[in-house]
């Protein structure tokens, strides 16, 4: 054996040795037993300042922060938090919400009536991520220190908006005294009421955030909470998989339906199946090429594949039944896809295309990684083939395709727009409004479809969540007729499905649909 | 030698502005709006428009360009439209990672590569020799992901001898803190005399190394073996041979010198490539590393994220390149005369 | 032993070509499977039981079916058959293969041997602009040009081999450099042959060896690269099958539906074989120094 080949061999031994040393996982080494971990597949922090926080930060902040409700899916209805109870004036415009008492800010100061006015003000004040929703609120004030009355200028579902994922968080605005207080919410403190508190932020490495309890939490700590919670950022489905079936880490949102196919079948894992108020449309363009012709609209509704699509999602989708999915105020049964090759045909033929007639030659986008939306694609394509048409698919990064829907010269636009959609706060309202509502300076209409009688029944709708539910129920009903069935203006193939895996040491977990993505691990118990 | 050394450095100063315009012109070409990345996918024109000003992305390739270059004289390398922190600080937090990661699998590749193309050269032709050509090609075309896994799920998860992902086994940050200097981890370890954080460090690496080691490891085999049988036909060579030198110093000794010259290119080459289309492996084994970075700054089209990257590993390139040629000139003295 | 050495100053090109058609088994074997590969890819919609699937076709009923006699190679994520649109794929990816190591080869080689051999100001502004190149991240590069180019095959190629011929360029200078400092040269330089000549009988073919390896070993990468760019919507787009995009979109279903990324990655890593395999006869049926053993 020459040289380089004994070379070899001896660091190949050393190698071995080195990794017997302690061996290579071990089981719940990050933090011990009460320690919850959890593994996102991006980086979790982009912006920690409570008042504009919009990306993957929500899931360790809806922890640290607390809202004023909570929305529970289950019964529809927002439930308090650090609100106790509230209500409404009948013409909608006032909400007077008493607020719970004995509730610590994590930085030692207690919560008021004035701290909730001061931290929703400066939310609304941001006009960053979610601060819309606050629009209808003309003025909060604090009666008194434990009483908030808003003021609106058109009435709006208040409970419903104060549970939002994001731009609802009550924190105390004096934390950096009189320094900037965005930037020091970016070094990694917070100020919130919730059970835990950042501990430790390390921008980039693989375990980013840790939270420690806070002892003052107004729930108490009595009983098998945990006690930290971990973030573990794992991009890759498969070893996050691996990485839950060594007892390494708690809790993954999103594997691959293959992978929870398997999690389903195994012992020492727990499944969490169940809808999402995450739905996926494809937008027919009204303004420009084939798409519009009405009867052109209506065919492509019938061409879609959905059973065929549910199917070959694997369980990551389920069918959907019109625009907002279920669990929602406005949810209405009556309007599944329905898929009719012939029929579709026939309509084609109708606007000129077809055997003897004009090419109908289609273009499309959808967002490229994403194995549903190619799926759908791959699909969509193939009928349309069937139909004598083509349809040119084009995978493209979210940025460059709405780019080009949003182009000045509509010539330019795709025919078909695919996206996900998913509400700010449990209300459907969020799709009729951004998807359906005309817009001066497009944004989400990428129907690009322009009614004033559609508007004003959209612009109706605030008021009738707030005050008279059986009217908005009527209200989504004719909306969706209205966009669906007279103007096809869109189909939406599936409604996301959540499949989450966790632990077997993780009890009593609740999948909130109106929070995707996130634990409120407070809630959850550890099993011994 | 010196002046050589100064030469290429301000040659390379030349490249390095190069590519930092090259980029700023690129993402202006790629459709989309940057400020997506930055107010969020869902955002309103109005938040888009705030976000456009706050960001400077109105002014035209060369305003920004030039901005971006002042910038760098005082160390500035602009704050990154994803991330939101100072591009500066990610680049120290993730190519020092990266670094280790690329070092350690060619510390691997470049010895075993050079045997295995050493072995397959003085077999040449025969039954080994073959066995040898197919298991680099193999291993030049067989997809990183499908291996890393293969030895994931095997060699981690099923056996546990090496942990299934992770830089280190991080409650050591506080039983055993490190120390940092370089940022290169296991360096840093060794430094500071920091024997867990060292260990635990390498244990990490194996997996990912040898994932990352097998593709230079067939490229410089395949060269070696070729290079070889080339050099072995020569005249000099049989002369040294007749003269009574042994088959090993021969290829050793002699036949061995002009052959590196491609091959230390060839390092160099797969040493840049590898830093950034590692992404893949750091993906799968949760290693903190560049190659995330700039596939997300990429698609985010987050361009001081992209002109840091490109700066960096524009940097690195033409430093290992200088070394190489350096490498080459004591190597082959005939390069010097130059 | 007697030993046949051919000078350096033998052309080798045109005489070349008879020559170089290797004899060894190795070489007639991936001959024939390179052969029965482009044969299956030109007459693909008669050798395969469903060519309708490598177009629009799909059944997402019978979604992820493992292999069986009806379905050799089993069926993917819709529920096309895998063995028809992986010698679908093979007309794409063999195409660009070849384009993309041609291109880069000659466009590598020569400037690479002209840098090399030129030295001084010359070969130091060639090596700076393929700095340039290389420095570069190779992805956004693609990127940008497939974008601004129009989509299909001639853009994929030109994509992938703008990115490929700076390697090239690096290692025939590399060989060249030290090549032109070799005793015969300085000959044949003292000579009075003039540098053109010097160029193409002595040092080019000389350089080629290393970068008729390193393309003999490129096949297989060229492959992935394609894939990359096609997953991110820059090449070929569903439905045309193409191997490196099925690899890509199988990864997900690696434990649990094997077959999905085997075959198409198993048809890369025979096709990157064969170009090796004959890579190596090319290389040695040119090699001016040839060793009869």
């Amino acid at each position: 054996m020459n040289r380089a080949s004994k070379a070899i061999a001896v660091a190949v031994a050393v190698t071995l040795a080195l990794a017997g040393c302690s061996g290579g996982a071990v089981k719940n080494a990050a933090g011990g037993n009460d320690t919850f971990v959890i593994a996102p597949s991006f980086a979790v922090v982009t912006d920690l300042d409570p008042s504009t926080a919009y990306s993957n930060e929500l899931m360790a902040m809806q922890n640290v922060y607390e809202s004023l409700t909570r929305y529970n899916s289950k019964t529809k209805k927002a439930e308090p938090l650090l609100a106790t109870s509230w209500t409404v004036s009948p013409d909608g415009l006032t909400w007077t919400v008493s607020l719970r008492k004995g509730v610590k800010f994590h930085t030692g100061r207690a919560m008021d009536a004035t701290a909730v006015k001061e931290s929703l003000d400066r939310n609304r004040a941001a006009k960053f991520g979610a601060s819309y929703i606050w629009d209808a609120v003309s003025e909060i004030t604090a009666t008194d220190p434990h009483t908030v009355t808003f003021t609106l200028s058109y009435p709006a579902p208040v409970d419903l908006i104060a549970s939002a994922v994001s731009s609802t968080y009550i924190y105390d605005v004096k934390a950096a005294g009189s320094g900037d207080l965005s930037a020091w919410f970016n070094t990694g403190k917070d100020a919130g009421t919730g059970p835990y508190t950042i501990s430790n932020w390390t921008k980039g490495a693989e375990i980013e955030m840790k939270l420690g309890s806070y002892p003052d939490y107004w729930g108490g700590w009595s009983g098998d909470h945990f006690k930290n919670v971990e973030f573990r950022v794992t991009p890759d489905a498969n070893t996050a998989w691996q990485l839950l079936k060594n007892g390494e880490v708690d809790y993954v949102d999103v594997l691959t339906p293959q992978l929870f196919a398997q999690a389903k079948k195994t012992p020492s894992v727990q499944t969490s199946a169940g809808s999402s108020f995450q739905n996926l449309l494809a937008l027919y363009n009204t303004k420009s090429g084939p798409t519009e012709n009405l009867n052109v609209r209506k065919a492509l509704q019938l061409a879609i594949d959905y059973s065929g699509l549910v199917a070959s999602l694997d369980g990551a989708g389920v069918a959907s039944s019109g625009i907002a999915p279920e669990g929602l105020l406005g949810y209405t049964p009556g309007f599944e896809g329905k898929t009719n090759l012939k029929e579709a045909a026939a309509l084609l033929k109708t606007a000129g295309y077809g055997p003897g007639g004009k090419e109908l030659d289609l273009t499309m986008s959808y967002t490229q990684g994403d194995d549903a939306q190619a799926k759908f694609a791959t699909l969509l394509v193939s009928a349309i083939e069937q139909l004598g048409g083509k349809l040119t698919a084009t995978p493209m990064d979210w940025n460059a395709q709405w780019d080009q829907a949003k182009s000045s010269d509509a010539a330019q636009r795709q025919d078909i727009f695919v996206m996900y959609w998913y509400p700010d706060y449990a209300d459907a309202y969020s799709w009729f409004y951004s998807l359906f509502h005309s817009q001066k300076q497009i944004s989400f209409n990428l129907s690009y479809f322009d009614d004033p009688k559609l508007d004003a029944v959209i612009d109706s709708l605030p008021k009738l969540t707030a005050t008279d539910r059986g009217a908005a129920e009527a209200a989504y009903a004719s909306l969706q007729k209205t966009i669906l069935t007279d103007n096809a203006l869109a189909s939406v193939p599936f409604v996301q499905a959540s499949q989450h895996v966790l632990s077997d040491r993780v009890g009593d977990f609740v999948d909130n649909t109106a929070y995707p993505g996130m634990v409120h691990v407070y809630d959850t118990k550890v099993v011994r | 030698m010196t002046r050589f050394v100064l030469f290429r450095v301000a040659q390379s100063l030349f490249v390095v502005v190069g590519v930092v315009l090259l980029t700023f012109v690129i993402v202006r070409l790629v459709p989309g709006d940057p400020a997506v990345a930055y107010a969020g996918n869902r955002a309103t024109p109005e938040q888009l428009e705030a976000a456009r000003q706050k960001l400077g992305l109105n002014g035209s390739v060369l305003t920004q360009f030039q901005s971006y270059l002042s910038g760098l004289f005082t160390g500035d390398l602009g704050t990154s439209i994803h991330t939101r922190q100072p591009v500066l600080d990610d680049l120290s937090r993730f190519v020092p990672a990266s670094i280790e990661l690329v070092l350690f699998a060619m510390i691997i590749a470049v010895p075993v590569g050079l045997f295995i193309g050493r072995f397959a050269a003085r077999h040449h032709g025969k039954a080994s020799d073959i066995v040898m050509r197919i298991m680099t090609v193999l291993a030049v075309s067989f997809p990183s992901f499908w291996l890393a896994l293969i030895l994931q799920t095997t060699l981690a998860s099923a056996l546990g001898w090496f942990p299934i992902a992770g830089e280190y086994t991080s409650s050591l940050d506080t039983t055993s803190p490190l120390h940092v200097w370089t940022n290169i981890t296991i360096v840093d370890a060794a430094i500071t005399g920091n024997w867990p954080v060292f260990v635990s460090t390498f244990q990490h690496l194996v997996l990912p190394g040898l994932v990352l080691a097998v593709y230079p490891i067939g490229v410089i085999a395949q060269q070696a073996r070729a290079g070889l049988t080339d050099e072995l036909g020569q005249d000099h060579v049989r002369t040294v041979r007749a003269l009574g030198f042994s088959p090993r110093e021969v290829v050793g000794r002699f036949a061995m010198r002009p052959v590196l010259s491609p091959i230390l290119t060839l390092i160099a080459l797969i040493f840049a490539y590898s830093l950034v289309n590692a992404f893949i492996v750091e993906a799968i084994f949760n290693w903190p590393g560049i190659g995330r970075y700039t596939a997300q700054a990429i698609q985010s089209l987050d361009t001081p994220a992209i002109a840091g990257v490109t700066l960096v590993i524009a940097i690195i390139y033409l430093l290992v390149n200088l070394v190489v040629d350096v490498a080459q000139a004591f190597i082959d003295p005939r390069v010097r005369v130059q | 032993m007697t030993v046949i050495v051919q000078p350096a100053s033998r052309l080798p090109f045109l005489g070349a070509i008879p020559r170089a058609i290797p004899r060894d088994v190795l070489s007639v074997i991936a001959l024939v499977v390179l052969s029965v590969l482009v044969l299956a890819a030109v007459f693909a919609p008669w050798v395969t039981p469903y060519p309708a699937d490598a177009q629009g076709a799909t059944h997402p009923l019978q979604a992820l079916l493992a292999p069986s006699p009806a379905h050799w190679f089993g069926t993917d994520g819709v529920g096309r058959d895998i063995l028809t649109r992986v010698v679908f794929g093979a007309r794409t990816s063999l195409i660009v293969v070849a384009a993309v190591l041609l291109f880069a080869i000659v466009v590598g080689t020569l400037s690479g041997v002209v840098a090399g051999f030129a030295g001084g100001i010359v070969r130091d502004l060639i090596m700076r602009i393929t700095d340039i190149f290389l420095a570069f991240p190779a992805l956004l590069l693609a990127l940008a040009l497939a974008l601004v180019l129009p989509r299909g095959i001639p853009t994929l190629v030109l994509c992938v081999a703008i990115t490929w011929w700076p390697w090239y360029t690096r290692l025939a200078g590399s060989i060249a450099a030290s090549i032109s400092q070799r005793g015969y040269v300085d000959a044949a330089r003292t000579l009075g042959v003039s540098s053109p000549k010097i160029v193409f009988r002595h040092v080019l073919p000389n350089s080629l060896t290393p970068v008729i390896v390193q393309a003999s070993l490129d096949a297989g990468g060229v492959i992935i690269v394609v894939a990359t760019l096609s997953y991110l919507g820059l090449g070929v787009s569903e439905p045309t099958p193409e191997w490196g995009l099925m690899v890509q979109q199988g990864q997900a279903l690696i434990t649990t539906h094997w077959w999905v990324v085997t075959f198409p990655a198993l048809a890369i890593l025979v096709t990157a074989f064969c170009f090796n395999v004959l890579g190596e006869g090319l290389r040695v049926s040119l090699d001016p120094k040839r060793v009869a053993r």
